[in-house]
């Protein structure tokens, strides 16, 4: 090769570099006005809304809280209490015990006074066998209470299983661990009853940092800012990809991923389209993008809808090599979801789902920490031969820079304008500090992450689960 | 006995409970109140009222579980009343099964409150 | 100074992209500068407002149970309510004190009825909070409109009727909401008179919220559904066939066994519901010739229907559904044929291959 031929592969390199991140920057700014609009009019919207009619009516549709656990003896018993003390009137809460090696079920038996019952489970979706079988309670106080002991099949097969046995129309997928507020699905089901033009197949929830929470028996009782930069600084991303990602997206009717931890399905359609895929870490994920997917084939106007409301609270990692796996079991999550999908991406057959939710995952999700670090190792290339611009290197990196702790400060304006969760003096400070920071200390660990999920996920197929070693809810109380 | 009575009221709606305190204190009961299911057992426990007021929607614990904890677990006789939205006739049928006496349906008028009160505690 | 000339110097020979990145820096540092500083003052404020709300809130809690009980039960005000009336008066020209006021006021209403809540209503009128809520009513953003509304159903205030009927047709959402919720909570069955010709569609929600209001009266004139259930508006006709359900509106039954025929499979799904609930045998056989051509939801539906009112002569056409692809009609076609004939029942032959009528009929033997 002569040296002119270098020279343009060279530019086009660096003109692919700007194009990408120019893009990044313009999509932020693009999705912060679009979310700014969206959380106004959803405050506006919901100011006077009377909940207590909608939740005391018999007429409501029934909703079944699907909730599966694998050895989590540890605070089963209060996580349960949790999810029965719902205000909603017609629902039911079905705890599936996946197979656990503890003594959950037996705790759960003599906290609730279940006994085995005869059920006959329409098997819709195909899962592992019962174990002990189907339990109900002796107590009327606790009749919304089932539980179903099976064999160990993975989340995504529990919640299969929950998806046969529910009697509702509606099902709400929950992380066991999960502190639900109580007015957590009578907020969720309203977009499903609200819309009369599109049909609404998914709604999908907010997580919020449970870390440092005050926390009695089921029941938030303070919202605390934890202590470590760790936590704080998921905080900040959470409060970035909720508040201003999908609350843009949901605007623009393109939300591609509910979280695992608090989502609401319409249950025909999730059973319709096969339930929970039990092949991917990423099941979450895949399941909305089917059920988008099989309403694009049909031609059938629908809605995957998101409430901003802090209604889901949920201990996150607070150390970095937990934070590390499970950020990589989401990568791979991701990776497995658009490749199984891959048929929708720049098709325009599905539309906005193809020619832009598809793209836009995977380009500045899919691919960011692979042309991150292309970057990086480019960088670094250049300083080794001393070919470094450095004019243009630090006025593009200080730009950068700016722009990512302005958008995380918006994020922050948007907590404040909306929830304002953190009410405590000396708050905002630290989340400023954090703010600062972040880029310099958290990020490295995400971007390693995310390419140890890449690394994982070609070379390293049998990979075994990412554990969560969770410390439990209620310990939050001695912090 | 010259004794005031004491009335265990358990409410989540602060306004309501405080009105409620004040007139049945006017007509000579001694009123503990309490926000929710887990303060109003605490109370229970602690004063032993001659009547219970519970509302069956509450954070935590439950009106149906307050009743289920004083009559199984507490093992007490003490009359109770519980308050009920609209809608909720399925909740009012779970708690007389689980031993209330009586129930007032919201919204509802503290005067023929005040006459039910009375009748059950003379 | 020096070190000021050498940094201009370098920026003036920088590339002009640099240079134009710079700026674009430089404005972002300015702008987050200033947003870092508003956060503080933003933050200030909230907590300030709060405890201002909290401290309100006591004190208006107070003063209107003091209030409420130094009435003289009749129907004047006793002059230490006037006393009070007049100090609220100067308070709620302040925006912020008359939202905590309302707010506190609000959470009585709704659970009390009564003296208690008419002398509030009273309070509310004396106050003049009244004429603020009607003011609202004239505000040109939907969400004061809104407000105001739900004010003035909060308090019942019946003259708004004329001013509030108009919004019925309000092109934002939330004020025909608000409207349609204020017509029904004080006029019930006669502020339906909106459905006769409603142009949008009403939402389930709202569906919902206006049976709920509507259950809330007891002894009140049913208005003809008739009307409804033969409107081309096709959630009027869902909301009639819940009405139909919740106040057994029998008589409309020959208007609902033409419904079996409606172009709309859902409202041909909710009727056959109601018709269930009827226990009603005209739709029988009707639908057992249709069967066949029926969506599989109706075949649900009318199964139900079946489990209240099959007899001996439906037993041919219960046999032959076993052998239904869908799960749930199985499972009712056999507990029908339990009820109906428990001989042929226990005699069954059981297709072969067909494992879940297997498991079907053991559970039901269990049970």
């Amino acid at each position: 090769m002569d040296s002119s031929t270098v020279r343009i592969i060279l530019l086009t390199i660096h003109v692919l570099f700007f194009i990408y991140a120019f893009s990044v920057i313009f999509s932020y700014v693009l999705l912060s006005f679009v979310s700014a609009r969206e959380s106004s009019q959803y405050m506006k919207r919901n100011s006077f809304v009377n909940y207590n009619e909608i939740l005391s009516s018999t007429v409501s549709p029934s909703i079944s809280i699907i909730a599966p656990a694998y050895n989590e003896s540890l605070n089963i018993i209060e996580n349960v209490r949790s999810l029965l003390s719902n205000h909603y009137v017609n629902y039911d809460v079905i705890i599936v015990n996946d197979g656990s090696k503890d003594d959950s079920l037996e705790k759960l038996i003599k906290a609730y006074d279940l006994v085995k019952v005869n059920y006959l489970i329409n098997h819709q979706v195909p899962t592992k066998p019962l174990r002990e079988g189907v339990f109900k309670s002796t107590n009327p106080a606790f009749e919304k209470l089932t539980v179903v002991d099976k064999e160990n099949g993975g989340k995504a097969d529990a919640l299969n299983c929950g998806l046969n046995i529910s009697q509702s129309k509606f099902v709400a997928c929950i992380d066991v661990d999960c502190l639900l507020l109580e007015d957590a699905l009578q907020k969720m089901i309203k977009p499903f009853l609200e819309l009369t033009d599109v049909k609404v197949i998914a709604s999908g929830g907010v997580i919020r940092i449970a870390n440092a929470c005050k926390i009695k028996e089921g029941k938030l009782i303070e919202i605390n800012l934890p202590k470590k930069f760790i936590e704080i600084a998921q905080i900040l991303e959470y409060l970035r990809s909720f508040l201003l990602g999908r609350m843009a997206w949901s605007r623009l009717n393109g939300l591609l991923v509910i979280s695992g931890a608090f989502g609401m399905f319409d249950k025909k359609i999730a059973i319709d389209v096969g339930g929970y895929d039990t092949n991917t870490v990423g099941e979450d994920m895949e399941i909305i993008v089917r059920m988008r997917r099989s309403m694009e084939e049909q031609n059938i106007k629908y809605k995957v809808a998101y409430i901003p409301d802090p209604l889901c609270w949920t201990e996150a990692p607070d150390n970095y090599k937990i934070l590390i796996s499970q950020r990589n079991r989401w990568t791979r999550g991701t990776i497995e979801v658009l490749k199984k999908h891959r048929k929708i991406g720049f098709n325009p057959k599905y539309k906005f789902l193809g020619m832009l939710s598809y793209p836009y995952w995977f380009f500045y999700e899919r691919l960011a920490p692979i042309i991150e670090i292309i970057g990086i190792l480019y960088f670094i290339v250049l300083i080794a031969l001393d070919n470094v611009k450095w004019d243009y290197a630090f006025a593009f990196f200080l730009a950068a820079y700016l722009f990512t702790i302005m958008f995380t400060i918006i994020a922050i304006y948007s907590e404040e304008l909306t929830y304002h969760q953190y009410t405590k003096k000396g708050t905002g400070i630290k989340l400023l500090l954090v703010t600062l920071l972040e880029p310099f200390v958290l990020h490295p660990f995400i971007l390693y992450a995310g390419i140890k999920g890449n690394i994982d996920y070609y070379f390293n197929k049998k990979i075994k689960w990412g554990e969560m070693k969770r410390k439990g809810l209620s310990k939050g109380e001695s912090n | 006995m010259s004794e005031k009575k004491k009335i265990v009221l358990a409410e989540d709606n602060s306004t309501l409970s405080l009105l409620l305190k004040f007139r049945l204190q006017k007509e000579g009961y001694d009123i503990f109140i309490a926000k929710d299911g887990k303060q109003a057992i605490e109370l229970i426990e602690e004063h032993n009222p001659e009547l219970i007021l519970t509302d069956i929607m509450m954070p935590y614990i439950s009106g149906l579980e307050v009743i289920s904890h004083v009559r199984n677990k507490l093992e007490m006789k003490v009359p109770i009343i519980v308050f009920s939205a609209a809608g909720q006739e399925e909740m009012v049928l779970k708690a007389f099964s689980l031993g209330a006496n009586d129930f007032m349906g919201k919204p509802f008028s503290p005067n023929e409150l005040v006459i039910r009160v009375k009748r059950l505690l003379s | 100074m020096n070190d000021y000339q050498n940094i201009l110097e370098y920026f003036n020979q920088l590339p002009v992209l640099v240079k134009l990145v710079w700026y674009v820096s430089f404005l972002l540092f300015i702008f987050i500068l200033g947003l870092i500083f508003y956060l503080k003052i933003l933050r200030n404020n909230l907590r300030e407002n709060e405890k201002k709300r909290i401290k309100y809130q006591k004190i208006y809690e107070e003063n209107l149970i003091n209030y409420l009980y130094a009435g003289d039960g009749i129907e004047g005000i006793s002059p230490e309510q006037r006393v009070f009336i007049n100090n609220m008066k100067k308070d709620i020209s302040n925006t912020f004190n008359r939202n905590v006021l309302i707010s506190v006021m609000t959470k009585l209403v709704n659970d009390i009825s009564g003296e208690i809540a008419q002398a509030i209503h009273k309070f509310y009128f004396e106050t003049g909070l009244i004429d603020y809520s009607l003011l609202k009513l004239k505000a040109r953003k939907w969400e004061i409109k809104a407000a105001g509304i739900h004010e003035l159903t909060q308090f019942e205030v019946k003259q708004a009727y004329n001013e509030i009927e108009k919004l019925i047709k309000h092109p934002h959402k939330e004020v025909r909401n608000q409207a349609q919720l204020y017509l029904v909570n004080l006029f019930q069955f006669k502020g339906l008179k909106f459905l006769n010709d409603l142009t949008y569609q009403l939402s389930e929600w709202d569906q919902i919220q206006l049976l709920e209001i509507l259950q809330k009266f007891d002894n009140q004139e049913i208005t003809d559904i008739t009307l409804w259930l033969k409107s081309n508006n096709l959630s009027v006709v869902k909301f009639a066939l819940k009405l139909a359900k919740v106040y057994n509106q029998f008589e409309s039954k020959e208007t609902l066994l033409e419904l079996l025929k409606h172009n709309n499979k859902e409202i041909r799904v909710e009727t056959i519901k109601v018709l269930g609930y009827f226990y009603d045998t005209d739709s029988k056989e009707y639908l057992k010739s249709n069967f066949h051509d029926i969506t599989e939801g109706e075949q649900i539906a009318f199964f139900k229907l079946l489990e209240n009112i099959a007899d001996q002569t439906d037993q041919h056409f219960i046999i032959v559904n076993i052998s239904h692809p869908n799960f749930e009609i199985k499972l009712m076609a056999l507990k029908i044929l339990k009820n109906i004939n428990q001989p042929k029942f226990n005699t069954l032959k059981l297709a072969e291959n067909d494992i879940d009528v297997e498991r079907i009929v053991e559970f039901i033997k269990n049970n």
